[in-house]
C-alpha cells in the first residue's frame, strides 16, 4: 500500500467550509465524494462514524476541519449515488461502498475460481492465509455476506451455518 | 518655359503638357513595376526564410518572438489567415491553432475550481507541461488567446495588479471586483474588514462586491479560520493557485 496522495483541494481552506453558492457547492461535494471513496478504499475503511474522529475530515496542516453539517452533506450525497448507506436510524454510522456489493461478488467469484476453492468460512475470507495480500483481505463482514447472497442468487454459492458464527461458511460452485 | 503668343503658342503649350504627362505616367509605371518586383522578391525571401527556419520558429520561443517582430515591422501578419502560404509553408497558423485548442481545454478543465478565471502564468506552465518538448512563452499565449477572441466565447486577458488573468467565461467584472482581486493576490484571500480598510470602502460596498464574486463562482468562503473571520478565497489568484493543480489535469 503506497502513500495516499491528497488532491490539491485538500490543502485549500475553503473546501472545508460548505459553500453557500449552489454551483460551487455542487462542485465541492463532487470532489469530496471522490476523495472519501478513494481514501476509504486506500485504507480499507468501511464505516465512518459521524460523531467519531475521522482523519480525512480534518487537515491539521492548514488547521481546518469539516463541520458536522458538511460531513452529513457529503455522506448524504454518496448515499444518493448508491455508494454509501446509513447503518443506523439516527444517521450516525455510514457504510462506505467504495466497491459496490455487486463488484465484491465478482471479485470473490474470480478469487475462488482462480484458486480452485470450493469451501471457505467467512472468517477465512476476511483474514485467512489464502486471501492474505489480496483485495479481499479485511472485507467488512456485512458487505461480504451481502456479496455472497448475490452469488447465491446466481447459483454460484451457498451459505451454511457453522457451530458458531466463526464457522459460518460458503460453499462455492464457481463453474 | 517662355510664353509665346498666338494660337500655335497655345497648341504648343497643350502638346508639351501632354508629353510631360505621358512621361510622368511612364516614370510612375516603371517605379510601380520596380516596387512590385521588390515586394515579390521580399515576399519570396521571407517565404524562403520562413521555410528554412520552420523548425526554429515552431520549437524555439525566442526565435518565434523575433520572427513575429520582424513580420510586424514589415506589415505582414502570419497569423491573419490559415489559408495563405504561411499555413502551407510553416503550419504556423496551426501552431497557434493548436495552442488555442489546448488553452480552451485547460480553461475548461480548471473551470470547476477557478470559476473561469485563470492566472496567465499558471495557464502557461500547464500548457508547457502538457506539450513537454516545446516551450511556450507568455507572448505565444497572448497571440493564441487573441485568435480565440475572434471566435467569441469571452476569452480575454486583463491585468490585475502586476498579474495577467485569462477570463474564459463572459462575466461582469467591474473596477471594484478588480481591486478586490488585486488586494487578494499576496495571500489568495481577503476578509471584509481588509477590503474596507485597504480600499476605504463602506461595509456595504465591500460585502456587495464580495458577494458578487461569490455568485460568479470566482470566490469561495472559508469560515474555519482560527480567528473566526470569514475568509474569501480566490482560486484564480494567490500562492495556492499554481502549485497543486497539475494532479487534476
Amino acid at each position: 500500500m503506497g502513500e495516499f496522495t491528497f488532491p490539491y483541494f485538500y490543502n485549500y481552506p475553503p473546501y472545508f467550509t460548505l459553500q453557500p453558492v449552489k454551483d460551487t457547492r455542487e462542485k465541492q461535494i463532487q470532489l469530496w465524494k471522490e476523495l472519501i471513496l478513494r481514501f476509504c478504499k486506500h485504507h480499507k475503511c468501511f464505516v465512518i462514524d459521524l460523531e467519531g474522529e475521522f482523519a480525512l475530515f480534518e487537515n491539521t496542516s492548514i488547521q481546518r476541519k469539516l463541520s458536522f453539517e458538511a460531513r452529513e452533506q457529503f455522506l448524504g450525497a454518496l448515499i444518493a449515488d448508491g455508494r454509501a448507506e446509513w447503518l443506523d436510524k439516527n444517521h450516525r454510522k455510514c457504510l462506505i461502498l467504495w466497491r459496490r456489493i455487486q463488484d465484491w461478488a465478482d471479485l470473490l467469484l474470480d478469487f475462488v475460481r482462480e484458486n480452485g476453492i470450493e469451501l471457505m468460512t467467512l472468517e477465512e475470507i476476511i483474514s485467512g492465509d489464502e486471501t492474505h495480500g489480496t483485495e479481499l483481505a479485511g472485507i467488512d463482514r456485512g458487505v461480504l455476506i451481502r456479496a455472497v447472497k448475490i452469488l447465491e442468487q446466481r447459483g454460484r454459492a451457498a451459505m451454511f451455518k457453522g457451530s458458531s458464527t466463526d464457522d459460518d461458511g460458503v460453499k462455492f460452485s464457481p463453474n | 518655359m517662355r510664353r509665346r503668343p498666338g494660337i500655335s503658342g497655345l497648341q504648343g503649350a497643350a502638346q508639351a503638357r501632354d508629353q510631360y504627362r505621358s512621361l510622368g505616367d511612364n516614370v510612375a509605371k516603371v517605379r510601380q513595376d520596380q516596387m512590385k518586383e521588390q515586394l515579390e522578391t521580399f515576399r519570396h525571401q521571407l517565404e524562403e526564410f520562413a521555410s528554412k527556419h520552420k523548425n526554429d520558429i515552431t520549437k524555439n520561443p525566442a526565435f518565434r518572438a523575433q520572427f513575429h517582430t520582424m513580420c510586424a515591422k514589415c506589415g505582414v501578419d502570419p497569423l491573419a489567415s490559415n489559408k495563405g502560404f504561411w499555413a502551407e509553408l510553416l503550419g504556423i497558423g496551426d501552431f497557434y491553432y493548436e495552442l488555442g485548442v489546448q488553452i480552451v481545454d485547460i480553461c475548461l478543465a480548471t473551470r470547476p475550481r477557478n470559476g473561469g478565471l485563470i492566472d496567465l502564468e499558471e495557464l502557461r506552465s500547464l500548457l508547457a507541461k502538457r506539450r513537454r518538448a516545446v516551450s511556450i512563452t507568455e507572448d505565444d499565449c497572448l497571440r493564441a488567446i487573441g485568435k480565440l477572441k475572434k471566435l467569441g466565447g469571452g476569452y480575454e486577458v486583463f491585468s490585475v495588479g502586476r498579474r495577467k488573468l485569462v477570463r474564459s467565461v463572459p462575466m461582469e467584472l467591474n473596477r471594484d471586483h478588480n481591486l478586490i482581486l488585486e488586494i487578494a493576490q499576496p495571500r489568495g484571500y481577503v476578509t471584509v474588514e481588509e477590503v474596507q480598510s485597504e480600499l476605504g470602502w463602506t461595509h456595504g460596498r465591500a460585502i456587495d462586491a464580495l458577494e458578487n464574486l461569490l455568485k460568479e463562482g470566482l470566490a469561495m468562503v472559508d469560515d474555519g479560520a482560527p480567528n473566526g473571520k470569514r475568509h474569501y478565497w480566490f482560486p484564480c489568484v494567490g500562492p495556492s493557485s499554481s502549485v497543486e493543480s497539475e494532479a487534476e489535469l
